[in-house]
């Protein structure tokens, strides 16, 4: 308690004082540069608080693991957005060598573990690369945080993962570490079983790894159980233009064909589906309503047939299903579906326009 | 039997004619198997079941809803199982939904999803009996990465090729092996590829593949014979990749064309009849009232579609006739919480989905789950060989003969079933 106390107390003295300067302060320049020391000392404590936090519930027993197998990559990728950010500010290499395999862990937890290690690997290294790759080891995997940072004494090397454990450099105020990353790791790793290891030479740099066992890939979980046809439908990504005019219908229809996959440009009329094309949109599919305001949906489409390709696939909907209307839209070489529009015959319909040509009927 | 009970009508929607008339005449089969067995031990609560079959001919949406129309027009049928049809896209749901009968079948389509939530309570009664065709993709994906995680087989590369065919089935599953497939550390180098099917001309688009110089080479369209054309033009110039081909290189067809050339691809079900002591037992019974040269792994369909669904029909008192809402909905109650393990593994219907949950990819327990069975052709005069997943699985992987010995698979894993990391 003693040293949270300590190191809570310095970010705040120093967060006083720069409120105290900062109120009587004119120049803007460094008005800025006070504000920005302020919201640098708030983060210092926020990290403080957040582990405290975590140790306080890791002595009281209240994380609890829960072991699944996962793709590490998908951890990887995490880290890399996390902290890409702090390296580029110190000039440092920041390289993932991404891993093909699954692990059997706690994700959340191996994530915190990793995300210390990068952390702390930015802080102590000035100059060259921060690297985090893994080695196989039989039915484990070594998970490892390379730096070319200053290093860690001999003497040091089991003491860094003691509780506000900092090296003696860092205590005269050369580094701003709370001395709490490490040793929630070591709690964790005691927590999931998996050994910590620390390997070192001073002025060149360290590498701390986690071994934790290898996974079950068809156990893995990723996203695929979000069964969806935004991920994988037979239309997903296709863009069509929708003209209606009626904006109720307009919205439905939109939901409709977005639940599937589609990338749905609608418009209300023919001068808005032409002012898509003036902002570069480019489809592959025309549905046009038929009892269009100015004009009927079989001219609509020539007119755009102009301006998105002669060959753009399309479709009329209407509501009016008199012999002679369908015989006329047929005959303009349009299929036809009349309203209200069943969804798997549009399905079959759009399907065979986009994929199977040769099976749209043709004009009777 | 007692006369005066009047037989039970059961639909079955099967193309007995047109490019799907070899699984048609299975599920002819495994429906008249069902109906016969369960006929013997009572039928429903005492009344006989009565099977129908309808023509689905090409499996158009014309033909299926026409299929689904006369049978509960003309039959009055209480419920319609079968296999699958693949080209109505649920047209047929409406006219089974209208009439409140319920529908059991194998479609195999991500769309099944869309419909059933869009609106559960209209399509209370249709149940697609076995996993989407989404869930291919996942699934290939996690048996490569296992290949490759186990030391099975080392690939040349992590890049992924994927040929389609034409049919939304295809789409799909070409879509989502491309979407998971960064996930397991491959990228997609080629396609999805979308070829217009039926075609046995394959070289132009397997040259462009050769170009991409793919480590894995998967072909989603799934007719037999399309796929054996394919796979004798991958062999003229072969690469030094492993070829999967869609379900339809199950068939004893495929490997009758493409013959020596068939040796060493991978092909994939995620509804198949399984090796176990049930499946061997339904095999020599589907033989024996069928002739040698049946294929009991496509008529385990319907045979346990139609068996699962007497069962509940049985726990809910009765089936419904066509407009008989009440009744049919205690049926579907029944399927819904009912866990019945078939010849081809468990089906489980997810609560919303009303589809069936495949192993491993959803549920890791293959007690609750439909295993999505991974073969490879060891020798085309013999069965496919299962190699995947456990615990169904009853050979090993082995390197295709045209594939370099560099990337030969390590000696084999202490499992004696050729397994390991499981």
């Amino acid at each position: 308690m003693r040293a949270a106390n300590h190191d809570l107390r310095q970010p705040l003295a120093s967060l006083k004082i720069l409120i105290y300067s900062c109120m009587r302060e004119e120049a803007s320049e460094t008005r800025a540069e006070m504000l920005h020391a302020m919201s640098v000392a708030a983060l210092i404590m926020e990290d403080l608080l957040g582990a405290l936090l975590q140790i306080g519930q890791l002595d009281a027993g209240r994380i609890q693991p829960r072991v699944t197998s996962f793709q590490l990559s998908q951890i990887f990728e995490r880290l890399a957005i996390q902290f890409r950010h702090q390296a580029e500010e110190k000039g440092l290499k920041l390289r993932f060598v991404t891993p093909r395999g699954t692990v059997a862990t706690d994700r959340a937890l191996l994530e915190r573990i990793l995300s210390n290690f990068v952390a702390n690997a930015i802080r102590f290294t000035e100059v060259g690369t921060v690297l985090v790759g893994c080695r196989k080891e039989g039915r484990m995997l070594r998970i490892e945080v390379v730096d070319t940072g200053r290093g860690v004494k001999d003497e040091d090397l089991e003491r860094v993962f003691e509780e506000f454990y900092r090296a003696a450099e860092e205590r005269r105020g050369q580094k701003s570490g709370l001395g709490l990353g490490l040793n929630i790791v070591k709690r964790l790793a005691e927590l999931l079983e998996h050994p910590v290891r620390l390997r070192s030479r001073p002025g060149f740099g360290s590498i701390f790894s986690v071994t934790v066992p290898r996974g079950n890939v068809w156990h893995s979980e990723g996203g695929e159980v979000e069964i969806s046809e935004t991920v994988a439908g037979e239309f997903v990504g296709t863009p069509v233009l929708l003209v209606e005019d009626d904006d109720i219908l307009r919205r439905s229809m939109t939901q409709l064909l977005q639940r599937w996959g589609i990338t749905v440009h609608a418009a209300a009329d023919e001068a808005e589906a032409l002012r898509l094309a003036d902002e570069g949109v480019s489809v592959k599919l025309i549905v046009a309503d038929f009892n269009l305001k100015s004009r009927t949906g079989v001219e609509v489409v020539r007119g755009l047939r102009e301006v998105f390709g002669a060959a753009t696939p399309a479709m009329i909907v209407t509501a009016d299903a008199e012999p002679r209307v369908l015989d006329d839209i047929r005959g303009a070489g349009l299929p036809v579906l009349i309203k209200p529009v069943s969804p798997p015959r549009l399905r079959v319909l759009m399907h065979n326009l986009l994929f199977e040509p040769g099976l749209v009927a043709g004009p009777r | 039997m007692p006369a005066e009970f009047p037989p039970v009508p059961i639909g079955s929607m099967i193309p007995l004619t047109g490019p799907s008339a070899a699984d048609g005449a299975e599920f002819r089969k495994g429906m008249i198997l069902a109906v016969e067995e369960l006929n013997a031990r009572g039928g429903l609560l005492g009344r006989r079941f009565e099977p129908i079959f309808a023509d689905t001919c090409r499996q158009t949406a014309e033909e299926v809803v026409a299929a689904a129309r006369w049978l509960i027009e003309k039959h009055k049928v209480h419920a319609i199982v079968n296999g699958y049809n693949i080209g109505p896209q649920n047209s047929e749901y409406e006219p089974i939904a209208d009439a409140g009968i319920i529908y059991v079948h194998a479609n195999t389509l991500l769309q099944h999803h869309d419909t059933i939530m869009s609106d559960p309570e209209r399509y209370f009664g249709i149940f697609m009996a076995d996993p989407a065709d989404y869930w291919y993709g996942p699934g290939f994906i996690k048996f490569i990465s296992w290949l490759r995680d186990t030391g099975q087989w080392t690939p040349s590369s992590d890049r992924l090729a994927i040929v389609s065919g034409s049919k939304p089935y295809s789409i799909v599953i070409a879509n989502a092996m491309a979407a998971s497939a960064a996930d397991y550390g491959w990228r997609v180098c080629f396609g999805p590829r979308i070829v217009q099917t039926p075609t046995t001309q394959w070289r132009e688009v397997l040259e462009e593949a050769r170009a991409a110089n793919p480590a894995v080479l998967a072909n989603t369209h799934f007719y037999a014979g399309d796929l054996a054309h394919f796979q004798r033009q991958f062999v003229e110039k072969p690469l030094d990749c492993i070829v999967y081909l869609q379900y339809g290189a199950t068939h004893r067809s495929f490997s009758d064309i493409a013959q020596e050339a068939a040796t060493g691809v991978i092909v994939s079900s995620v509804v198949g009849l399984l090796r176990d002591e049930m499946g061997k037992r339904f095999e020599a019974r589907y033989n024996a009232r069928f002739g040698e040269g049946s294929t009991a792994t496509i008529g385990c369909q319907s045979y346990s579609n139609m068996h699962h669904y007497a069962v509940a029909a049985a726990m809910a008192g009765g089936s419904g006739a066509p407009g008989d809402f009440e009744q049919n909905r205690k049926v579907a109650y029944a399927l819904k919480g009912m866990i019945y393990r078939s010849v081809q593994g468990t089906i489980r219907y997810h609560p919303d989905w009303q589809a069936v949950v495949p192993y491993p990819v959803v549920t890791h327990d293959p007690s609750l789950g439909m295993p999505h069975i991974f073969y490879q052709i060891h020798d085309h005069r013999k069965p496919l060989s299962m190699i995947a997943p456990e615990p169904y699985n009853t050979d090993r992987f082995i390197l295709p003969p045209w594939m370099s010995g560099k990337s030969a698979a390590k000696p084999a894993p202490s499992n004696p079933r050729g397994l390991t990391n499981l």
